[in-house]
């Protein structure tokens, strides 16, 4: 069969319809993802971005379960439910919610395979939106992916296509610990060929998106979109940038990093988390101890200021790293 | 009723004699940390574990569930040895007493976190149902966890989604020093949970007739997808704590259910012997078992190298 084009969105819902029509095991869990229960008359959204749609139709109400506004309840159900022979992919609505039921994954699904020794398996896929840019403000628009990836026990999966997504999604649910799917929310929308087989994509292994031999450009989910646009732009002005989207945070391919910043002499690191401590110093730590000797200038890092996610939109969109802002951090290194 | 008072005497028995001798072990330093004790639960722990299908049930239970992991099955020297810190216990020393663990015997987990174990005891719930196996998901706990929203929260997902699950609830009157009576708003934990739309029934370990019938009910009632608590009135004879002397419950005496279940077997015509034979013999158990575990090598080096390769994704 011959690629397609599809949203992020839609290659999600494919990827969920064929994981539940290959295994009975496999269930949803979430706010929403039905839509209309206890509504008399209320059409099925399938969830607040379209991603579960159809689903309940196919599969029974059995399979895809609405729940009360109890992240904690029903995440440490959905963990309970894996470690007892299901295989719940389990919505968190915005990633922000995170902190309502952090316990749950912090000390119950990141710890459970370790403090049983390695007897008990825990394949959880924990699926949730990052990311700013349309107004939703400070609790629906974070991008916690480093936050979670500093948790051990944890996968964290930031795709930025939509095969990409599709497939870590199939592959989170062959896993036998606990995947988070960090769905940016302004890429839903995007459209990207895909293969309709939806082919599995493993974790721990980076896309180079563009090659290039000047400078090496780390990132993911939308920040891997803005930087390919600059990779573009900069290639006008005959600088050409190496992009590369690492799809996992964690585990994090730091081979394919370092083998492109020997190449390049230069990193640049955008990203849309946390200014300090997050995924950015992450990427920069590792890369300074495996290849200072190729560095020909101090690595950096491009993202938000260290506030909140500001709502009104003059102000989110300065706060958001744009292709604009890679164009003249690249120049700017270009130059040391 | 259908449990055998006189195995169930035998195991409460091993349990206490278990616990004693992981107190001299306490003294003795060969314990990390602080241990909390199962002295005053032993019958409780044991009356629900009889009462349970071990080939389709599953169990989660607080810090405190040395007992409670004895009951439902797990190895008595892989317990002992977990406890202590050596390779053949349970999780070979990662673990330790607060987050025993044994899936083989149907125990999903005990817990450093109050109250964290009762949604997962949701989600085997939501297992058994979902693949009709007939059986239920027990969360025990404590009075202090009655009061954290992941139990509360738990409580009414289960009765919106009408799930195979019982709220085990230990009653000892204590959360580390905290009295439930000074914690909690209202004075009725049934009371609460019935207004969750739970089944709901109380009984004192002590009387083991009502105890038995109570648990068989909850039981029931939640393999037939109607979610139940049970609230039992438990000792906590050691403190939160061993070596926490303030506020032990102090029950070793009239209201210790251990005692309260020998004099029921005695008036229900069991041989004096037949009783004083099961607990030396669950004296010399519980003391092989420990002697065993501290003959395993101290988890070191080796084991952390396994955690590793697990959260690399290699184990």
């Amino acid at each position: 069969m011959s690629s397609g084009k599809m949203t992020m969105a839609a290659a999600l819902n494919q990827a969920l319809h064929h994981a539940m029509a290959a295994d009975d095991k496999v269930i949803c869990i979430g706010e929403d993802i039905v839509g209309g229960a206890g509504i008399e008359g209320a059409p099925p959204g399938g969830g607040v971005f379209g991603v579960t749609q159809g689903l309940a139709e196919t599969y029974g109400l059995s399979r895809i379960i609405d729940t009360p506004i109890s992240e904690t309840a029903f995440v440490g159900m959905a963990v309970g439910s894996a470690m007892t022979g299901l295989k719940p992919v389990v919505e968190i609505m915005f990633n922000d919610f995170i902190g309502v039921c952090f316990d749950q994954i912090l000390n119950q699904a990141a710890k459970a395979r370790f403090l049983s020794n390695g007897r008990m398996n825990l394949p959880l896929v924990i699926r949730t939106t990052m990311g700013a840019g349309d107004g939703s403000g400070a609790m629906h628009s974070a991008s916690l992916h480093g936050l979670l990836a500093s948790v051990a026990g944890l996968t964290v999966a930031c795709p930025s296509t939509p095969a990409d997504a599709a497939g870590m999604l199939k592959t989170a649910l062959k896993s036998n610990g606990t995947t988070v799917m960090m769905e940016h929310k302004q890429l839903y929308g995007t459209l990207g060929d895909v293969d309709p087989l939806l082919p599995e994509v493993p974790f721990g292994k980076a896309r180079t998106v563009v090659e290039g031999s000047d400078i090496t450009v780390v990132a993911v989910a939308a920040m891997a979109v803005e930087a390919e646009l600059a990779a573009g732009l900069l290639a006008q002005s005959s600088i050409s940038a190496e992009v590369i989207d690492p799809r996992t945070v964690k585990p994090l391919d730091v081979a394919s990093i370092v083998a492109s910043v020997r190449k390049t002499g230069r990193l640049l690191v955008v990203d849309e988390g946390a200014a300090f401590a997050g995924f950015a110093d992450a990427v920069i730590s590792v890369v300074t101890e495996q290849a200072f000797g190729s560095l020909a200038t101090a690595p950096r890092k491009l993202c938000p200021p260290d506030t909140p996610v500001p709502y009104a939109p003059g102000a989110e969109s300065i706060w958001l790293p744009t292709s604009a802002d890679i164009v003249k951090a690249v120049q700017d290194m270009m130059e040391v | 009723m259908s449990l055998n008072l006189l195995k169930l005497f035998e195991k409460a028995c091993f349990i206490r004699a278990f616990e004693l001798e992981i107190a001299r072990q306490c003294d003795a330093g060969e314990v990390p940390g602080l241990a909390h004790l199962s002295t005053g639960t032993e019958v409780a722990d044991a009356a629900l574990a009889a009462t349970l299908d071990p080939t389709i049930d599953k169990v989660t239970g607080s810090h405190r569930s040395h007992g409670l992991t004895l009951a439902v099955g797990a190895g008595h020297v892989k317990v002992a040895s977990e406890i202590l810190g050596r390779v053949g216990g349970l999780s070979g020393g990662m673990a330790g007493t607060q987050h025993l663990i044994a899936p083989e015997a149907g125990f999903l987990t005990s817990n450093g976190i109050v109250g964290a174990q009762v949604p997962l005891a949701a989600g085997a719930a939501l297992t058994a149902k979902t693949m009709k196996t007939g059986g239920v998901g027990v969360a025990v706990f404590g009075d202090g966890a009655a009061n954290q929203g992941a139990v509360l929260e738990t409580m009414n997902l289960a009765v919106a989604l009408a799930l195979p699950m019982v709220f085990a609830l230990y009653n000892n009157g204590v959360a580390q020093t905290t009295g439930a009576a000074f914690a909690s708003g209202s004075d009725s934990f049934t009371e609460r949970a019935a207004s969750f739309g739970l089944e709901v029934f109380a009984a004192d370990s002590c009387d083991i007739d009502r105890f038995g019938d109570a648990l068989e009910q909850a039981a029931a009632s939640a393999r037939a997808f109607k979610p139940a608590l049970i609230e039992v009135s438990v000792g906590r004879n050691d403190g939160h704590y061993y070596g926490e002397l303030q506020t032990s419950t102090d029950n070793k005496n009239e209201g210790d259910a251990i005692r309260a279940l020998k004099a029921k077997l005695l008036e229900d015509g069991v041989d004096q012997l037949a009783c004083e034979q099961a607990q030396s013999e669950a004296k010399n158990r519980a003391h092989a078992a420990v002697v065993a575990a501290l003959t395993e090598p101290r988890a070191g080096r080796a084991q952390l190298q396994h955690w590793v390769s697990i959260a690399e994704g290699r184990a």
